[in-house]
Protein backbone atom coordinates (compact mmCIF):
# COMPACT_ATOMS: atom_id res chain seq x y z
CA UNK A 1 0.00 0.00 0.00
CA UNK A 2 2.45 2.58 1.35
CA UNK A 3 4.38 1.58 -2.21
CA UNK A 4 1.64 2.71 -4.52
CA UNK A 5 1.36 6.07 -2.91
CA UNK A 6 4.99 6.12 -3.36
CA UNK A 7 4.38 5.57 -6.81
CA UNK A 8 1.78 8.12 -7.19
CA UNK A 9 3.44 10.80 -5.31
CA UNK A 10 6.70 10.29 -7.64
CA UNK A 11 4.49 10.23 -11.09
CA UNK A 12 3.65 13.65 -9.58
CA UNK A 13 6.83 14.99 -9.10
CA UNK A 14 7.69 14.06 -12.75
CA UNK A 15 4.83 15.66 -13.91
CA UNK A 16 3.32 12.53 -14.97
CA UNK A 17 -0.01 12.95 -13.75
CA UNK A 18 -1.98 15.88 -12.20
CA UNK A 19 -2.08 17.00 -8.85
CA UNK A 20 -6.00 16.35 -8.71
CA UNK A 21 -5.42 12.79 -10.40
CA UNK A 22 -2.83 12.32 -7.80
CA UNK A 23 -5.22 13.19 -5.15
CA UNK A 24 -7.82 10.70 -6.79
CA UNK A 25 -5.56 8.19 -6.91
CA UNK A 26 -4.26 8.34 -3.29
CA UNK A 27 -8.34 8.78 -1.98
CA UNK A 28 -8.85 5.30 -4.10
CA UNK A 29 -5.77 3.58 -2.21
CA UNK A 30 -6.95 4.85 1.41
CA UNK A 31 -10.46 3.20 0.63
CA UNK A 32 -8.99 0.31 -0.96
CA UNK A 33 -6.57 -0.12 2.64
CA UNK A 34 -9.60 0.95 4.50
CA UNK A 35 -11.98 -1.75 3.05
CA UNK A 36 -9.35 -4.71 3.23
CA UNK A 37 -9.09 -3.46 7.06
CA UNK A 38 -12.52 -3.75 7.64
CA UNK A 39 -12.79 -7.23 6.01
CA UNK A 40 -9.99 -9.01 8.48
CA UNK A 41 -11.63 -6.99 11.48
CA UNK A 42 -14.69 -8.38 10.19
CA UNK A 43 -13.39 -11.37 9.94
CA UNK A 44 -11.73 -11.47 14.19
CA UNK A 45 -15.26 -10.11 15.38
CA UNK A 46 -16.78 -13.23 13.99
CA UNK A 47 -14.10 -15.53 15.67
CA UNK A 48 -14.84 -13.00 19.03
CA UNK A 49 -18.54 -13.74 18.95
CA UNK A 50 -18.30 -17.10 19.60
CA UNK A 51 -19.91 -17.36 23.17
CA UNK A 52 -20.38 -21.05 23.20
CA UNK A 53 -19.01 -24.67 23.54
CA UNK A 54 -21.36 -26.97 23.12
CA UNK A 55 -21.40 -30.79 23.45
CA UNK A 56 -24.83 -32.56 22.66
CA UNK A 57 -25.14 -36.22 22.25
CA UNK A 58 -28.36 -37.20 20.60
CA UNK A 59 -29.87 -40.88 21.00
CA UNK A 60 -30.36 -43.00 18.12
CA UNK A 61 -34.01 -43.93 16.95
CA UNK A 62 -33.82 -47.80 18.14
CA UNK A 63 -33.25 -46.18 21.58
CA UNK A 64 -35.31 -43.04 20.58
CA UNK A 65 -38.65 -45.67 21.70
CA UNK A 66 -37.41 -47.40 24.65
CA UNK A 67 -37.24 -43.88 26.41
CA UNK A 68 -34.12 -45.11 28.05
CA UNK A 69 -31.81 -43.39 25.69
CA UNK A 70 -28.47 -41.20 27.09
CA UNK A 71 -29.06 -37.76 26.17
CA UNK A 72 -26.43 -34.96 26.95
CA UNK A 73 -26.66 -31.53 25.91
CA UNK A 74 -24.19 -28.78 27.31
CA UNK A 75 -23.08 -25.30 26.82
CA UNK A 76 -20.44 -23.82 28.32
CA UNK A 77 -19.55 -19.96 28.07
CA UNK A 78 -16.30 -19.72 25.96
CA UNK A 79 -15.69 -17.12 28.99
CA UNK A 80 -16.14 -19.58 31.71
CA UNK A 81 -13.20 -21.63 29.86
CA UNK A 82 -10.98 -18.94 29.61
CA UNK A 83 -11.45 -18.23 33.11
CA UNK A 84 -10.55 -21.49 33.86
CA UNK A 85 -7.52 -21.79 31.68
CA UNK A 86 -6.23 -18.95 34.25
CA UNK A 87 -6.07 -21.26 37.23
CA UNK A 88 -3.09 -23.20 35.39
CA UNK A 89 -0.94 -20.40 36.32
CA UNK A 90 -2.02 -20.80 40.07
CA UNK A 91 -0.68 -24.82 40.04
CA UNK A 92 2.26 -24.99 42.69
CA UNK A 93 5.72 -25.89 40.61
CA UNK A 94 5.45 -29.11 41.93
CA UNK A 95 1.75 -29.98 40.74
CA UNK A 96 2.90 -28.72 37.22
CA UNK A 97 6.26 -31.05 37.50
CA UNK A 98 4.18 -33.42 38.16
CA UNK A 99 1.24 -33.33 35.66
CA UNK A 100 4.01 -32.69 32.75
CA UNK A 101 5.70 -35.92 33.90
CA UNK A 102 2.50 -37.88 33.79
CA UNK A 103 2.08 -36.44 30.38
CA UNK A 104 5.67 -37.39 29.08
CA UNK A 105 4.84 -40.99 30.28
CA UNK A 106 1.57 -41.47 27.99
CA UNK A 107 3.88 -39.82 25.60
CA UNK A 108 2.36 -36.55 25.50
CA UNK A 109 5.21 -33.94 24.94
CA UNK A 110 3.87 -30.90 26.63
CA UNK A 111 4.70 -28.58 29.53
CA UNK A 112 2.71 -26.50 31.45
CA UNK A 113 5.39 -24.18 32.20
CA UNK A 114 5.64 -23.00 28.74
CA UNK A 115 1.57 -22.26 28.81
CA UNK A 116 1.11 -18.44 28.42
CA UNK A 117 -1.48 -16.23 28.41
CA UNK A 118 -1.21 -15.15 24.53
CA UNK A 119 -1.19 -19.27 23.83
CA UNK A 120 -4.61 -19.77 25.80
CA UNK A 121 -6.18 -16.89 23.80
CA UNK A 122 -4.68 -18.28 20.35
CA UNK A 123 -5.84 -21.40 21.09
CA UNK A 124 -9.42 -20.15 22.28
CA UNK A 125 -9.95 -18.20 18.76
CA UNK A 126 -8.69 -21.42 16.68
CA UNK A 127 -11.29 -23.49 18.77
CA UNK A 128 -14.07 -21.17 17.25
CA UNK A 129 -13.48 -23.37 14.04
CA UNK A 130 -13.84 -26.72 15.60
CA UNK A 131 -16.66 -29.03 14.69
CA UNK A 132 -16.69 -32.88 15.47
CA UNK A 133 -19.94 -34.31 14.22
CA UNK A 134 -19.78 -38.32 14.81
CA UNK A 135 -22.83 -40.65 13.92
CA UNK A 136 -22.78 -44.02 14.52
CA UNK A 137 -23.82 -47.44 12.95
CA UNK A 138 -27.11 -47.06 15.51
CA UNK A 139 -28.04 -43.39 14.90
CA UNK A 140 -26.38 -42.15 18.27
CA UNK A 141 -25.24 -38.47 17.43
CA UNK A 142 -22.03 -36.66 18.87
CA UNK A 143 -21.87 -33.63 18.29
CA UNK A 144 -18.88 -30.92 19.57
CA UNK A 145 -18.74 -26.98 18.10
CA UNK A 146 -18.77 -23.42 18.73
CA UNK A 147 -21.23 -21.03 18.71
CA UNK B 1 -17.59 -6.04 31.59
CA UNK B 2 -19.24 -9.57 32.59
CA UNK B 3 -22.28 -9.83 34.21
CA UNK B 4 -22.32 -12.05 37.24
CA UNK B 5 -25.57 -14.92 36.94
CA UNK B 6 -28.34 -13.64 38.87
CA UNK B 7 -30.12 -17.49 39.58
CA UNK B 8 -28.76 -21.02 38.84
CA UNK B 9 -31.67 -23.89 38.09
CA UNK B 10 -30.72 -27.22 39.30
CA UNK B 11 -33.02 -29.97 38.99
CA UNK B 12 -31.95 -33.48 39.95
CA UNK B 13 -34.92 -36.40 39.17
CA UNK B 14 -34.11 -40.34 39.97
CA UNK B 15 -36.27 -43.06 39.64
CA UNK B 16 -39.53 -41.72 40.16
CA UNK B 17 -38.18 -38.68 42.52
CA UNK B 18 -36.54 -35.58 41.93
CA UNK B 19 -36.54 -32.16 42.89
CA UNK B 20 -35.62 -28.90 41.55
CA UNK B 21 -34.37 -25.84 43.15
CA UNK B 22 -33.58 -22.35 42.03
CA UNK B 23 -30.49 -21.07 43.81
CA UNK B 24 -30.41 -16.89 44.34
CA UNK B 25 -27.11 -16.25 43.27
CA UNK B 26 -27.48 -12.65 43.36
CA UNK B 27 -27.08 -12.69 47.12
CA UNK B 28 -23.85 -14.93 47.08
CA UNK B 29 -21.71 -11.73 46.27
CA UNK B 30 -23.48 -9.45 49.55
CA UNK B 31 -22.79 -12.57 51.37
CA UNK B 32 -19.20 -13.38 50.22
CA UNK B 33 -18.55 -9.35 50.85
CA UNK B 34 -19.92 -10.24 54.62
CA UNK B 35 -18.17 -12.91 55.24
CA UNK B 36 -14.59 -10.99 54.15
CA UNK B 37 -15.38 -8.36 55.76
CA UNK B 38 -15.93 -10.39 59.60
CA UNK B 39 -13.19 -12.65 58.39
CA UNK B 40 -11.23 -9.87 57.65
CA UNK B 41 -8.73 -9.89 60.83
CA UNK B 42 -8.23 -13.78 60.86
CA UNK B 43 -7.51 -13.18 56.76
CA UNK B 44 -5.18 -10.87 57.41
CA UNK B 45 -2.95 -13.37 60.10
CA UNK B 46 -3.32 -15.86 57.48
CA UNK B 47 -1.67 -13.18 55.23
CA UNK B 48 1.44 -12.96 58.12
CA UNK B 49 1.64 -16.18 58.34
CA UNK B 50 1.91 -17.56 54.75
CA UNK B 51 3.83 -14.56 54.11
CA UNK B 52 7.55 -16.40 54.00
CA UNK B 53 5.98 -19.18 51.89
CA UNK B 54 4.96 -17.22 48.65
CA UNK B 55 1.28 -18.56 49.42
CA UNK B 56 0.12 -14.87 50.20
CA UNK B 57 0.35 -14.02 46.60
CA UNK B 58 -1.13 -17.61 45.04
CA UNK B 59 -3.75 -17.11 47.84
CA UNK B 60 -4.75 -13.91 46.45
CA UNK B 61 -4.54 -14.82 42.66
CA UNK B 62 -6.85 -18.11 43.45
CA UNK B 63 -9.58 -15.76 45.10
CA UNK B 64 -9.10 -13.01 42.07
CA UNK B 65 -9.69 -16.29 39.77
CA UNK B 66 -12.55 -17.40 41.50
CA UNK B 67 -14.37 -14.38 41.36
CA UNK B 68 -13.68 -14.43 37.67
CA UNK B 69 -14.76 -17.92 37.00
CA UNK B 70 -18.44 -17.26 39.19
CA UNK B 71 -18.78 -14.10 37.34
CA UNK B 72 -18.24 -16.08 33.87
CA UNK B 73 -20.59 -18.91 34.67
CA UNK B 74 -23.90 -16.75 33.25
CA UNK B 75 -25.62 -18.92 30.38
CA UNK B 76 -23.57 -21.92 31.31
CA UNK B 77 -25.93 -25.24 31.22
CA UNK B 78 -25.92 -28.56 31.43
CA UNK B 79 -28.60 -31.17 30.92
CA UNK B 80 -27.61 -35.31 31.31
CA UNK B 81 -29.71 -37.57 31.03
CA UNK B 82 -29.28 -41.20 31.40
CA UNK B 83 -32.11 -43.61 31.58
CA UNK B 84 -34.60 -42.35 34.11
CA UNK B 85 -32.01 -40.37 36.05
CA UNK B 86 -31.73 -36.58 35.01
CA UNK B 87 -29.41 -33.84 36.01
CA UNK B 88 -30.02 -30.17 34.60
CA UNK B 89 -28.16 -27.20 35.79
CA UNK B 90 -28.46 -23.92 34.23
CA UNK B 91 -26.63 -20.41 35.56
CA UNK B 92 -28.72 -17.55 34.36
Amino acid sequence: MAENKKKVLEMLAQNKISTDEAYRLLSALESEGGAAEDTSKAGTAAKMKSKYLRVCIVPGSEHEHGGKADRVNVRVPMTLIRSGMKFTSLLPPEARDKVTGALHEKGIDFDMRNLKPEDMDEFLEALSDLEVDVVSSDGEAIKVFVE
Amino acid sequence: MKRPPMLMHVKIRGEGRGFGLWLPLFLVLPLALALFIILSPLILIAILVFWPSGWRKRGLHIFGAAFEVFNSMRGLKVDVQSGHHCIYISAV
